[in-house]
């Protein structure tokens, strides 16, 4: 009832490699098969018995492989799928290579697909980290670091839209920092539907219900500068107070305030 | 440092009727030694602590207060020279010792100076759990260590990222670190703990009282630093066109591994089990369908079950069972039980039947919830397993516990559900 089986049978082991029983005969156990096994106790392809019936072998513990496995030679490929061949039958697909029964065997033969491993994990890019100061004599580096304003979402709620009663200001809003690279950030929240990433995305928890998708974007200037460009926002966006002019560059400076949606506030950092 | 020495035993009733193809075992692998036997070369682990900084640790104020206790007393227990560190969480992760972002050698002074660093813990700001994830797989992908662990303390839910952020965060570390998770108070959420522990290979638990915070973490560590050997895998092997249908820990927790198949090499495959020290005993439960039933009298192997570790020359192999089958006419031999393969399919059903019960009774199916914690009644009184059949009689009024009749409790604690939910899993050893 309990096998209690040690380490170190050297030769005991399949599945390190390419099995090492193409040689039939000199070395290699043969199972009742046909299989050429680098394990004397059980067929290494198909785990029957080797040469013991089981009354005999029950409780009998396994026996020590007799001889080692030989090197093994490079081994014909399986015409059918294309795997190496270990035995009789091709571990992968099933198919015999013996060519007297093929025609009965193949026949009825269940193919299951190459075991194979769950894939390894996607390796994904590094999370955001918060902007480190530029080195004296780099070139200017923009950030735009995204937060909440109270005082804004107070004066959106007085203005009284037609959703200002629904508006609440979050409880909590993490601070969360871009680092302004290529030639435009898309502000907005992305949507699998319409394929949208932006590269600020200001998809919460919190979410501001005020931000379009595509909200705006900040535009690379040629002299290293950044400027932002409201394309028709539905609530549109202001910047130090003043809404911009739909489809308008407006160039940005250090501290800039851009204001969006019901509290968002961006600070745009140049330093 | 020698290491320990592994056995691997084999239980299982063999004999299968005729046309049978289902092959059940459980393996028991066991490390020799007592647990507080000499400890691993200590330049060979690296240590992690991972604190909840967030806004909400501030309510009630011990919370923060405790788990600064809890984590120098933590930190207290790592030997000298284990590699260490401590980080901050919040909607971001900071490295607050060693202030390099590295990791440091533990020794008198740097254990005092990672305590200092800790007593400055102050809370604000959100939860982004993969953010603290990805911060500990960078420091210890910087240090060679083998032995990488860390411990997670949280007390809230992971709401300022995407489920999917967590997701990509935690298999980044899979195989990289384990992870013991623990959840203080009751705002947290055991699913998304439990996907954090069972990918890291660790354990969670909940600690409803802030006050057991320091023995918990305590323990943790000395747990930790009883580890000697690395990265273990059950390797199978099982015939050609045998499916293998399940393999799971079953002690000390019921843990699926099943779907933690690494393929290596022809029909052999290989599911991790974490780290071992000495004096450690654990059990899994496999399931193989053999591709054709054998003719009366033949035998087979269904499984060859290694224990293998990697070492510098290559995958070494520190024990072996063999799982076999022998078809019989006899009914006698092949309507036998093996009381082992019996008592854990019981202790796997339990863990279930705790969980589908707990998931109803919070969509409100009262039905449901009491047909399924009334099973797990049952379960846990014919098993003898006493710590859960206790948790149970908190979530419901047992009125006959052999035959599972229960009625829900109108008022449950939030802590005794999270207790129950997250203990389901731990189990009873059979006595042998």
């Amino acid at each position: 009832m309990t096998g209690k089986h040690r380490s170190g049978q050297a030769g005991d082991q399949p599945g390190q490699g390419p099995a090492g029983a193409e040689e039939a005969g000199k070395g290699m156990a043969t199972c009742p098969d046909g299989h050429t096994s680098a394990s004397s106790d059980f067929c290494d392809v198909c785990g029957m018995r080797i040469g013991a019936s089981a009354s005999a072998a029950a409780e009998a513990p396994a026996a020590p492989p007799q001889e080692q496995p030989q090197p093994p030679e490079p081994a014909e490929p399986c015409p059918h799928c294309g795997a190496a061949r270990s035995g009789r039958f091709c571990e992968s697909c099933g198919f015999d290579f013996d060519p007297g029964s093929r025609e009965r065997t193949i026949e009825g033969v269940i193919i299951p697909p190459p075991a194979t491993g769950p894939a390894p994990p996607a390796v994904p890019a590094e999370p955001a980290v918060p902007a480190e100061p530029a080195a004296a004599g780099a070139p200017v580096a923009w950030t735009a670091v995204v937060g909440s304003d109270h005082a804004y979402f107070e004066d959106v709620v007085a203005a009284g839209g037609p959703d200002a009663a629904t508006l609440a200001f979050p409880d909590y809003c993490p601070e969360r920092r871009f680092r302004l690279a290529g030639p435009e950030m898309r502000i907005g929240r992305r949507s699998l539907s319409q394929g949208l990433e932006p590269e600020i995305d200001l998809t919460g928890p919190p979410t501001d219900p005020g931000v379009s998708r595509l909200h705006a974007a900040l535009i690379a200037e040629p002299d290293g500068s950044w400027a932002i460009l409201d394309p028709g926002s539905e609530n549109g966006t202001l910047v130090n107070g003043t809404e911009i002019a739909a489809g308008v560059r407006v160039p940005l400076h250090d501290g800039d305030r851009i204001h969006l949606g019901a509290w968002t506030m961006i600070t745009i950092h140049a330093n | 440092m020698s290491e320990p020495d592994f056995t691997v035993e084999i239980y299982q009733n063999e004999y299968l009727p005729e046309g049978g193809r289902d092959v059940n075992a459980v393996v028991t692998v066991a490390t020799a030694g007592t647990v507080s036997a000499a400890p691993a070369a200590a330049a060979s682990s690296a240590e992690i602590i991972i604190v909840d900084c967030s806004g909400s640790m501030n309510a009630p104020p011990s919370k923060i207060a405790e788990a600064r206790a809890a984590t120098a007393a933590a930190v207290d227990v790592i030997r000298d020279g284990v590699a260490f560190a401590v980080i901050a969480g919040t909607h971001q992760a900071a490295a607050i010792f060693p202030a390099d972002g590295g990791l440091a050698v533990a020794d008198p002074q740097t254990r005092e100076s990672a305590k200092r660093a800790v007593a400055g813990l102050r809370p604000g700001g959100g939860t982004a759990i993969g953010q603290w994830l990805w911060l500990a797989h960078r420091m210890f992908t910087s240090h060679p260590a083998q032995l990488r662990h860390a411990i997670l303390l949280t007390d809230g839910k992971d709401e300022h990222e995407s489920s999917e952020d967590l997701g990509t965060a935690i298999s980044l570390c899979e195989g990289v670190f384990s992870c013991d998770c623990r959840g203080v108070g009751t705002d947290w959420e055991v699913a998304e703990l439990r996907r954090i522990s069972t990918a890291l290979l660790g354990s969670v638990d909940i600690v409803p009282d802030p006050a057991g915070l320091a023995a918990d973490f305590s323990d943790m560590m000395a747990a930790a630093m009883g580890k000697q050997v690395a990265d273990v895998s059950l390797r199978i092997w099982t015939p050609q066109h045998a499916s293998i249908q399940f393999v799971k820990q079953v002690a000390p927790a019921v843990e699926d591994l099943t779907g933690r198949r690494t393929g290596s090499g022809p029909q052999a495959g290989d599911y991790p089990t974490g780290a071992w020290g000495t004096g450690e005993s654990r059990d899994y439960h496999l399931g193989v369908q053999v591709a054709a039933a054998g003719a009366v009298g033949q035998e087979m192997l269904a499984a060859r079950v290694s224990l293998v570790t990697a070492s510098p020359s290559g995958p070494e192999v520190l024990g072996q069972g063999l799982v076999r089958a022998i078809w019989t006419d006899e009914e006698a031999l092949s309507t036998r039980i093996d009381q082992h393969v019996a008592h854990y399919t019981g202790q796997e059903e339990l863990a279930q039947v705790i969980q589908e019960g707990l998931e109803a009774r919070k969509e409100g199916d009262e039905d449901t919830a009491t047909a399924k914690l009334g099973r797990a009644v049952a379960l846990a009184h014919q098993s003898g397993n006493e710590d859960t059949a206790k948790l149970l009689a908190k979530v419901v009024d047992v009125v006959d516990a052999a035959t599972g009749t229960v009625s829900l409790k109108k008022k449950v604690a939030d802590a005794d559900e999270m207790a129950l939910d997250t203990r389901s899993v731990k189990t009873v050893r059979t006595k042998k």
